[in-house]
Formats: C-alpha cells, structure tokens, sequence
C-alpha cells in the first residue's frame, strides 16, 4: 500500500509540473478538436496528431499521447451526442439514447454524464493500473521469448474474435500487416527485405503511413462516398447541469459499467465496443421500465461510457506491463514510444519509473481536464460542428500530409500512406477491417524476432511452445477461443453484436 | 452449375490476399531460407505468405457459394482526387515548397467533395496556408522550404 501510494505520488509530482501539466491540456484539446470531427475515430486522430509529439522529450510526449487519446475519445462521445454519427465505433451505443436525449433539448446534462461518468471510470482505471502493473511486470519478467511469441498469438486472435464481418478475412488481413511489418532489413542477416530496390523502404515502412492512410485517407474517402447527410442538434444544447435525479440514476450504471469495461480492457483483444455494449444491455435489463431505452434515457449514457473510457484505461496494462498492444489505438502508441526510444514492457517501469508513473498520474490529470475544461466549450463544439464537412476534409488531409512528412522529413511516408490510403479504401469496401491490419503490422518484427529466438534456444523444437506451461497455457486459449467462435451458436451471437455496433 | 461469383466482396478480397501473400511468398526465394534452429531471412515471411495465399485461396471459393450484397459502387471521383491531392503534396513539398503544396493539395482535394465551390476552396487555400506558416514554421520551427523561390 505504501508501495501504492509511493508509486502515485511520484506520478503526480511528474505529471503536475506546469510543463507537463500544459502538454497534457494541449493533447486533450487537440485531440478533441479532431476528436469531434465525424467520421474521425480515435486511430485516425492520433495518427494525425502523431508527429507534433516526436520534437520532445519522451516524458511529455507521452503524456500529450495520453491527452490526445482521452480527448479524441471524448470528442467521439460529444459527436455522438450532438451529431448521431459516432466517430468510433465504441460511442455507437451512446448514440441511441444519447442522441435521443440531445433531441429533447437535453444534450447537456447527457454530455455532462458522459464526461462524469468517464471521468470515474478513469479514476478506478488509473488505480488499477497502479495497483496490477508492477506484479505484471515481475510476472513478466520470467517471460521467455516462446512465452512473447505465444501472447502475441493469444492477442492477435483475440483481436480477431471483434473485427466486424468475416473471420477469415480478419485473420488475413492480420497476416498482411505481419508480412508488411517485415519489409525493410533484417536483423539478423542484414539483408534488405521486399524494398524492391527503393533505399527509403529499407528502413521498413512507416508506421505513421499506414495509420494515416488506411484510417485517414480511407475513412475520408468513404465518408465522402457516403454524402453529406447529418443533422447536428444545434438547436440547443440546454443547461449543463444534470438535475438530481439524473446523477442518482446514473450512479448506478456508471459504477456498473465501470466494473464490466475495466474486465473486458485488460482482457486482450480490443474490448472497448463489447463493453460498452454489455452495459448498455446489462442497464436495460436491469431498468424497471426498458421501454425508455432508445428514447433517451440516462441510464444508456452513463453506463456505456463509464464502461468503454474503464475499457480505454485498463487496456494500457498489458501494453505497459507486457509490451503488447492489444488493439489498434495500443499498437500506435507502440509506434509512438519506439519513435521516442521506449520499448513499452516491464524494463520501462524498473528503468523509467518517473516516465511510467508520471504518464499513469497524467491519464488522470487528462481525465479531470476533460471535464473542466471541455464542459465549458461545448458550445464552441457545437459551432465547430456546423461546419461543412467539405470544408473541413481538404483541412483534415493537409494536416495528415504533413504530419506524414515530417515523421523523416521525406516526401516518400507522404506516398506511401497515398497508397496506404488506396488500399484502406478498397479492403473496407471488401469487408476487411483496418484494425486488425495495423495490430499485425506492430506486431510483425517483434514476432518474428522472438520465434527466431524460441527455436534457437530449443535448437529447432517447435515442442518449446507447448512444454513450457505459461506458453502452452496461452496458446490454449488462443486455440478455444478460435473455436469457440466458430461454433455455430456463437457465431451467430457474434455476428449480432458485431453487425449491430457496426451500422 | 455453373460457377458464379456469389459475393463480390469476398471473391476481390480473396484476389487481393492471394496477390499480396503471393507477392511475399515469392519475394522470399530470393532470400537465404536458413534453418528453423537458425531462420534466415525468408523463413517466417513465407511461412505468413504462403498461409496468406491459402486463406485467400479459401475466400474466394467461399465466394463462389455464399451469397453476399454487392459492396457499393466505387466512388471513384473522391478516390482520384483524394490520392491525387495527397501524391502532389508529396511531389510538391520539397520543390515547390510548403505553401505551393498546401494551395494545390486543398484545391484538389476539395473537388473530390460533393459541392465545389470555388470561393469556399480558396479561401480556405489562403486560411490554412496562413495558419501552416505561423504553426510549422513560425511556432514549430520545423525545417520546411515555403516558396519555389525560397
């Protein structure tokens, strides 16, 4: 316990420094600026917002990453709330009665409990995080490379049991991102993978350009194929304050959807739509009246927010515990911390504690500013949002390109996330996810790596990963979990929850 | 029966994995294969690609027999543009300059909308150029060429 505190108190003198403390507000109102756009999810926002970190020093570069994903997840919930269009797939729950709620004149007091009820999410979040990461990190420790080798399994097929549609084009498009995560030289021989002769690809392919062109580009394109057709409730976003009985309904599921998002975050696998999926259902089975669900009751804002922003939080730990991202957004932070000279993982809580703990003590400094901060600027949302969506995509694009060339100060990340972007287009048109590509891709030269070494120390025995029981006991579930959601029961539930989210 | 392409998604899915993973899989035979004690650098991408091609392989059969809606039509005029504009940036940058790039790059894109207008494109052509001088280069202090001239 005095560990705990000990551990929290030096977060907090690292993260409440002015300095920091400014970073953190820049990334938080940053990233709800592009957060708010509709259509802009909150991959496709720190993609964006990326390569204004890379010029600093790693502790407020990650904390202004941590902003930036706290304020574009929060810009996607006011999204959903004024617009009815999520910008993430995780806010679609908080569409149907948030919307509903801004309809009624009441688009307050639904985004002043969206932003409470995330802001107590974040808090357990945080404690959690402070409280599971360092025997994590001692756990993973003892980890082996067949041990990595066979998490990474485990979190790439559990990021194929959410993907929307097809499994097996998921778990294709996952192989792809490996494959493309391999260009550029080997380790170990020095040879120049797959660079058909271009130098630029021998230093591997940016990450930076394929979250852009795949999740940039390609969502604009496909917004732009869809038509200008939203309806933004300006009409009157009525008086802030949440009447009494509107927190006492919501305290309820906000404690509730707390409990469920923060089991569903450190599962691996990106869990944050299914748990806010389950509380909204979970609310309103549990509601005396379920008849009012989907007529803007409170009950289904606060709950699936609660629930999605505990999932947003806790899925950090085995990011920064294990190293392994577990779903698209984690990947990009991978990226982020690499560009920065981090490897996320235990060595970074042993070796960094001021930079791990000042980050955890930071997700919470974010958290708070949101709701100071962003409640008093809705109406500022509310005008930025009238705006015509053509005028703002050729913005939107300009910020990428050059976000994309500044990463190296080379035009060719610029090309290639073009091409990414073509290709980001035509496989969503196809039904294959972009999300799980980009886990794949994160995940290809380490994988490679620890398998290499796996079968170096067994001198060549495949068995390694089957005889050592933490391994085994991972590839074990990776396996039922496979099974499981090809059983045909399963599957169709799946494909319900999954098909509903995405529409 | 005759074969028919069931699903359209599914069967130019199953053609792109194929063609990607293929593209790997090839690819590796120029590399040393080494051992599975010692993987050499072809080892795990033809492995991934070759398991590519036959799950690709299995989509597009799937596709011959699962009826699936068409996907939407292509929009081809935004696609273009789009890529267009962003392709100039990068071919403009470095000769033409930061603010050549940006003019072109907003004007093009901006016909990919659904409404052009040449007033709203050009004035926001103006705006935004103003705004990546005072970030980027004012504020930023990024090393960005401005002008062809410069």
């Amino acid at each position: 316990m005095t560990e705990l505190i000990q551990h929290l108190s030096l977060g907090f003198s690292v993260a409440l420094t002015w300095q920091n403390l400014m970073y953190c507000f820049i990334g938080c109102f940053l990233g709800t600026l592009i957060g708010v756009l509709p259509g802009i999810g909150p991959v496709a926002t720190i993609a964006m917002l990326l390569p204004i970190t890379f010029n600093l020093p790693p502790t407020p570069a990650l904390i202004m990453l941590a902003g930036i994903y706290y304020g574009a997840s929060y810009g996607g919930s006011t999204t959903a709330i004024l617009v009815n269009l999520p910008g993430e797939s995780s806010s679609v729950v908080t569409c149907i009665d948030g919307y509903q709620m801004g309809r009624q004149g009441r688009a307050g007091p639904a985004l002043a409990i969206a932003a409470i009820g995330s802001f107590f999410a974040g808090c357990v979040g945080t404690i959690l995080i402070a409280l599971f990461g360092p025997p994590l990190a001692e756990l993973a420790f003892e980890f082996g490379a067949a041990e990595y080798f066979s998490m990474m399994v485990l979190g790439l097929v559990s990021a194929v049991v959410l993907a929307h549609g097809s499994l097996i084009k998921a778990v294709c498009m996952i192989l792809v991102g490996l494959l493309l995560g391999l260009v550029g030289t080997d380790v170990n021989s020095g040879i120049a993978r797959y660079s058909f002769g271009i130098s630029e690809l021998s230093d591997g392919i940016g990450f930076v350009s394929v979250a852009m062109g795949m999740f940039g580009f390609g969502e604009i394109i496909s917004n732009l194929e869809q038509g200008e057709e939203r309806e933004v409730n300006t009409s009157k976003v009525g008086s802030l304050m949440p009447s009494w009985t509107d927190l006492k309904m919501s305290f309820g599921p906000i404690v509730r959807g707390t409990a469920l998002g923060t089991i569903f975050g450190i599962l691996p696998g990106s869990h944050t739509v299914i748990a806010s999926f389950s509380s909204y259902t979970l609310e309103k089975k549990l509601a005396k009246d379920p008849s009012r669900f989907g007529k803007g009751a409170i009950e289904g804002v606060a709950g699936p927010e609660a629930a999605n922003n505990a999932a947003a939080q806790t899925s950090f730990i085995p990011l920064l515990t294990l190293g392994i991202p577990t779903g698209a957004v984690m990947a990009l932070m991978v990226g982020a911390m690499t560009i920065q000279g981090i490897a996320p993982g235990p060595q970074g809580m042993t070796q960094k504690p001021d930079l791990f703990w000042g980050m955890i003590a930071s997700m919470w400094v974010g958290n708070l500013m949101l709701v100071i901060l962003n409640l008093p600027l809705i109406s500022m949302w509310v005008q930025y949002l009238k705006i015509p969506y053509r005028v703002l995509f050729p913005g939107i694009i300009l910020f990428c390109c050059i976000g994309a060339f500044s990463v190296n100060n080379s035009p060719a990340e610029v090309y290639l996330a073009a091409i990414f972007g073509g290709f980001g287009y035509f496989a969503s048109k196809w039904g294959c996810e972009p999300g799980p590509l980009l886990l794949g891709f994160v995940l290809g030269p380490l994988m490679e790596e620890n398998l290499r070494r796996a079968m170096l120390i067994s001198r060549g025995d495949p068995s390694v990963f089957v005889t050592r029981p933490i391994s085994a006991g991972m590839l074990i579930v990776a396996a039922l979990l496979l099974i499981i959601i090809v059983a045909p029961q399963v599957r169709k539930k799946r494909e319900e929850v999954v098909y509903e989210s995405a529409d | 029966m005759a074969l028919k392409i069931r699903s359209l998604k599914d069967f130019s899915a199953g053609v792109m994995f194929i063609a990607i993973g293929g593209v790997f899989g090839l690819g590796a035979s120029q590399y040393p294969m080494g051992t599975a004690v010692r993987m050499g650098p072809a080892y795990f991408p033809s492995i991934l690609g070759w398991l590519t091609v036959a799950l690709g392989a299995f989509v597009l059969v799937e596709s011959l027999f699962v009826d699936e809606e068409p996907p939407t039509p292509t929009a081809w005029r935004p696609l273009i543009l789009v890529l267009a504009s962003v392709t100039a940036f990068a071919a403009l940058v470095n000769t033409g300059g930061l603010i050549t790039a940006t003019v072109v790059q907003i004007i093009m894109s901006a016909l990919g909308g659904h409404e052009f207008k040449w007033k709203e494109a050009i004035i926001s052509a103006v705006l935004l150029s103003v705004a990546v001088w005072a970030i980027f280069d004012k504020a930023l202090g990024l090393p960005f060429k401005l002008f062809p001239w410069s």
